[in-house]
Order: C-alpha cells, then structure tokens, then sequence
C-alpha cells in the first residue's frame, strides 16, 4: 500500500519558568492510503495537538510532514488549499460544528465553493453524500437548520461536510463521545463503511480503547507527549508491552459481570509527572521502575513484528 | 426492605412550549447497603429524578405526582425545611462535574468544616479530625484540606466532593454521572474509592449514568429508563446476560467491547419520543422492531418478568425469542 501521510519527529514545546516543556515529543507515524490509525491516550498526552499539527492546523516546533510525498510543513495559506480539500476533520462536537443560520444545503455549499468546485456539479456531489451518510431522501433534509436535527443526524451531516470534496484522509476526534449510546454505533458504522467503500484513509482520536478497536487497525499509545507503544490494534490490548498500555486497557470497563477488578497496576496520579528532564516519564508511576528509567530516554524499539515499545522491559531477549 | 421506593412519580418541567414531563410515572426500589444503576440517554429523566431525589430541581422543575417513601417518610409531602434538615444528613448528592459541589473560592477545609459544623451541629474540634479521616478514607492526603479545588486535579476534586458527601454520614448517595468528565483511568480509581465505600459504610448509592460498562462494572442492580420510564430493572447480571426488554437488548449491541468479539454494531435508529408530545402507547414502541399494534395503543406497565426481574413490555413473554432476533443487525435495520 502506498504511504498518504507521513510524519518524522513531530514536536511542539512552549517554554514555562524558562525550559522547554515539550506537549509533543518525536512523533513519527505513517498511514497508507485506506488505513486507519487510532491515536489513544488520556487528557493532557498530546493526541489532539499532534492531530492538529498533522492536519497544518497548528505549526510543529520540529518535525516533518509529507503528503503523498511532498514536503507540506511549510506550505501556507493557498499554497495549502489542495491538501485542505484532500484532508478533513470531523468535529468532536455536532452541536457547534454547524452554522446554526445555515441549511444544511447551505453548509455542504460552503466546502465545495472553498475547494473551487464548479457550481453545476453542486446539486451531484450533494446528492451522493447525503445518501452516503443516510440522510434520505436528501430533499426532505437539506432545507432544514441545525437545531430541527437530533445529535446524530447532525454529526451525519458534519460527517458529510467532511466527505464532500473527495478526501483522502480524515481525522476524527473523539468523533461519537457527545452521541448517546445507541446512535453511536450508526457513525462509527457510516465512518467504516465510507472507508471500505472509498479507500479513504483516516486518523481517529480518542481516550475510548474500545472504539479505537472497532475502527483501527493500528494503535499509537501516547503518556505526555510521546507515543509509549505502536502497533496491531488487537494485539495490543490482548498483550500490552508497556506498562502504561497496560493499565490503560485493565482500566476500561466492560458491560459484562465478570471482569477484571483487581487494583491498576499504576501509581501515584499523572500530577507526579515529571515535565521536563531525561528518563522515562510514566517511571514515577510504574509499577516496575528501574534506576535506570531516571536516567535513559527510550526510544521505540521492537517488540514483535510491527509492535514497537519504548520501556527497558521489552525488546530484551528474554 | 427497600430503603427507597418510589412510586407513580411525575416530575414535570415548565417550558414556553408547554409543560414537559422529564419523568412520568416512574417506580424505582432501592435496597439498602448496595449500589444501583439509573441508566438512560441524555433527556431520558435519569438526572432529574436524582435532582428531585435531593429536592434540587430547577426553578422550573417540580415533583406533580406519585410518592418517594424515604426511611419511613413521603418526601413529595415534607415540607421544605423537613427536607433541608435531611439533605447532607440522610442523603448526599455527587454531582457530575465535581467544580459544581465545591466552592471555588474557598479552601476544602472551610467547606468541610461549613456541613460538618453547621449542618451537622459538630464542634470544632471533631470537625477537624472527621474531615482528616474523611480525606484519608476517599483517598487524598489531610494536608491538602488546606488547598482550594483549583489546586486539585479532576480525580482529586471528584474524590473531595464524594467526602463533602459522605460527611455526616447519610444513608443513601446519589451520584449524577460522578465519572463521566474523567480520564479512564481516573475514572476506574474513582468508581473504586465509590465501590470500596459503599461496603466499608454500608451504604445505599444511586448511581447515574449513561455507561452499561459503569453499571457492569459497579453497581449491585441497575433501572434501565427510557423516554421518562424506567422500562426494565434488576440484579445486574439478569438484565445484561438475560435482558427482558428490546430497548435493553439493543443497548447491548450498540457499543464495541474492548476485548473485541462483535463483528458489527447495531444501532437503534431513530431518536427518543419528544416528552411534550409522548406517543400514547409503549415509549420505545416507534423504534422497536418488534412492536405490535397493542405496543402503540396502550403503555405497558412495570411487571415481574422473573423472579426480581422487573420489565414494561407487552411482549415480554417472547424475550427469549426476540434476544435471539435483537442479535442480528438485519432486525434493527428495518424499524
């Protein structure tokens, strides 16, 4: 599979009480065309800023970005206008995400005129995605405002706005968390589908393990600003490398009576976090830290075919 | 024994466009020394039946039915200084964001010290050393009685809050959504600190959310309320591994498992009934595939489907068919 995004060293620090304090630290990932990616962590672990950075919303301290190739950090304004049309964000929150004064025709309009798409083709490109998200017939939706749709049929439409002008990769972040529960499963069904049904790659985040696993292939674990782990999904939460994937997946809840109740296997609170300096920095809250976890700043290394891990414990012959 | 029990209630909200029944006709029995689980969709009168619990419903809320036996006495008919005197004492609230139980102005200590003293008439002296223990029990450290909330992170003020509520000893807690805002991690060590109290103590705890997993993870017994209604209650591990009730049913296939398993999700299309114009019949009857026409002529009442095992439904005597129906998404994709 070709590589759509690739992105080498991605960090964005800000200076407080006079050291460089990084919110995002070496971060590099790729997606190929039609794969789908989860970026899970909890508040605070850079997931967000890394999207928005991936996307040129945001500006990277360090690092670079290749889009099918080109070198797109630097790229500005209209110079950015192909990649904008080629990559879209769905927003976390339907219910802010849309002009409340426009029809939701008028708010499909607006992405397609950006993107400089001739106004004869409007009326098609409407028609197939309003379908595509199941707003059927389109014609009974189209003249109706934000606030007559429930949280569902909005982020459909939202889903919509993002589909129209042919992308090749989306990024969704926390894309159902604001849905009750039983519309949930209808968008993350839709964002599969359009995925199978278009090839579009897609770049999800989200603290939920459980939705990353319906969508995503592929996992990166984020603890304050630095991926801890990658790799397949599935394998990943059934045998976590590093102890913070660890207690990351022991701590979701299942709808089932037997579950795991034991104590996490961390400590501490992430308040204890050490913010700048060498060292690993999950080590104050390990439950296996070594001396040396103070001192050495792990890179990722293998694990296991295409699983990566940064943490003394692993990648050791055993 | 239940410790509450509630029966018939109405709670009914003023709005431009008429009055708006959030929860109508609701019963509810909670047993005391165990956790239950009031579980609904946004809007389905879950948080408001909590608020009316505690007599803190919105100016334009108010209790217009029904009854609430509260350790031996009607709360709809006390009089409102009868129910300040049992609010904090007989029953807590937690509520979902933890900035909004505590002053942010003031240090923990001093809000400690305002319930334990004022409401709850202990010396200065004692005050000092329950707020300590009390710090202690949900886990911060005593010293930190002296820090105001901002200085807390989200897990720390949800962990104060629920010792502000635990204060002077109440019976029953309820907690509006106490982990929903936090990080899962967080929220599994706060669902502890709950589960760990409520057996040292005792307690009686209504648990507010809109998480199946919360509850299985949890709660004793859960309520299942849809559209205002509690459509189907019990012991937990009957209403998950047994459900009676087609909403129920379809909940449990409409969010991933962590572990996997599932190869699709279903969802429930459609949305829930507007509460100012509720159909006549079964609330859930417009999105049930398996609704009859007696399922939109009248509403089903709240029966013994099994033995404590409780469901509104006029087809619960096919539940075990329709379970083996609601598995399949090809059921729910015509409704």
């Amino acid at each position: 599979m070709s590589v759509l995004l690739q992105a080498t060293g991605l960090t964005k620090s800000f200076r407080m009480r006079g050291r460089d304090v990084h919110a995002v630290a070496d971060v590099s990932l790729t997606v190929a065309a039609g794969a789908a990616l989860g970026i899970v962590g909890e508040s605070g672990c850079g997931k967000t800023t890394t999207a928005r950075m991936l996307l040129r919303l945001e500006d990277p301290t360090a690092g670079r970005i290749l889009y099918e190739g080109a070198d797109i950090t630097d790229l500005h304004g209209r110079a950015l206008l192909p990649f904008r049309a080629r990559a879209q964000l769905v927003f976390q929150n339907p219910f802010d995400a849309l002009n409340p004064r426009f029809s939701i025709r008028q708010s499909l309009v607006e992405p397609l005129r950006n993107f400089g798409i001739p106004a004869g083709a409007h009326a098609a490109h409407i028609e197939a995605v309003m379908q595509r998200v199941r707003l059927m017939p389109a014609a009974a939706w189209l003249d109706r405002r934000p606030h007559e749709l429930s949280g569902g049929q909005l982020q459909r439409v939202v889903l919509a706005r993002a589909l129209i002008a042919g992308p090749r990769l989306i990024v969704a972040d926390e894309p159902v968390s604001m849905l009750d529960v039983s519309v949930r499963a209808g968008i993350l069904n839709l964002l599969r589908e359009a995925r199978d049904s278009l090839g579009l790659a897609a770049i999800y985040i989200s603290h939920d393990l459980a939705l990353i696993r319906y969508v995503c292939e592929r996992t990166m674990v984020m603890y304050l600003g630095r991926v801890v782990e990658e790799g397949p999904t599935a394998a990943l939460i059934a045998t976590p490398a590093h102890p913070y994937t660890a207690a990351l997946v022991a701590a979701v809840p299942v709808a089932r009576v037997e579950q795991n109740r034991a104590a996490l296997p961390i400590r501490g609170s992430l308040s204890d976090a050490p913010l700048a300096g060498p060292g690993c920095a999950f080590r104050t809250r390990c439950p296996y830290a070594m001396p040396r976890c103070e001192t050495e700043t792990l890179a990722l290394r293998d694990v296991a075919p295409g699983r990566r891990a940064a943490c003394h414990l692993v990648g050791v012959a055993s | 024994m239940s410790l509450l029990s509630v029966r018939d209630l109405q709670v009914t909200y003023a709005s431009r466009a008429g009055p708006v029944r959030a929860v109508d006709g609701m019963d509810l029995d909670v047993p005391a020394a165990s956790i239950t689980g009031l579980v609904g969709e946004s809007g389905c009168g879950k948080s408001t039946l909590g608020r009316a619990l505690m007599g803190v419903l919105p100016e334009s809320g108010r209790i217009t039915g029904g009854q609430v036996m509260f350790e031996g006495q009607d709360l709809v008919r006390l009089s409102a200084s009868a129910q300040r005197a049992m609010r904090w004492r007989r029953m807590s609230f937690i509520p979902q964001t933890a900035m909004n139980a505590l002053d942010p102005v003031q240090r923990l200590r001093t809000q400690m010290f305002e319930v334990l003293q004022e409401r709850g008439g202990v010396s200065r002296r004692d005050a000092q050393q329950r707020s300590a223990a009390l710090f202690t029990m949900v886990g911060l450290d005593p010293q930190r009685l002296a820090d105001y909330p901002h200085q807390f992170s989200g897990g720390m003020r949800q962990r104060a809050s629920i010792a502000l509520a635990l204060a002077l000893s109440p019976s029953l807690v309820i907690a509006d959504e106490p982990v929903t805002a936090l990080d899962v991690i967080v929220q599994r060590q706060v669902l502890d600190v709950l589960r760990d109290l409520q057996a040292r103590l005792n307690l009686a705890m209504i648990l507010v959310t809109h998480d199946m997993a919360v509850v299985a993870y949890a709660c004793d017994r859960v309520a299942v309320m849809y559209a205002g209604r509690i459509v189907e209650s019990g012991p937990v591990a009957a209403v998950l591994e047994r459900p009676l009730h087609p909403y129920t049913m379809g909940l449990t296939h409409a969010f991933p498992d962590v572990h996997g398993g599932e190869d699709v999700l279903v969802p429930i299309e459609g949305a829930p009934p507007s509460l100012l114009n509720p159909p006549p019949g079964c609330r859930f009857a417009p999105r049930c595939p398996f609704a009859e026409p007696a399922c939109h002529a009248s509403s089903p009442p709240l029966r013994s489907g099994a033995s404590d095992h409780q469901v509104a439904c006029w087809r619960a005597g096919d539940a075990d068919v329709l379970r083996q129906l609601a598995a399949k998404p090809a059921t729910w994709a015509g409704a």
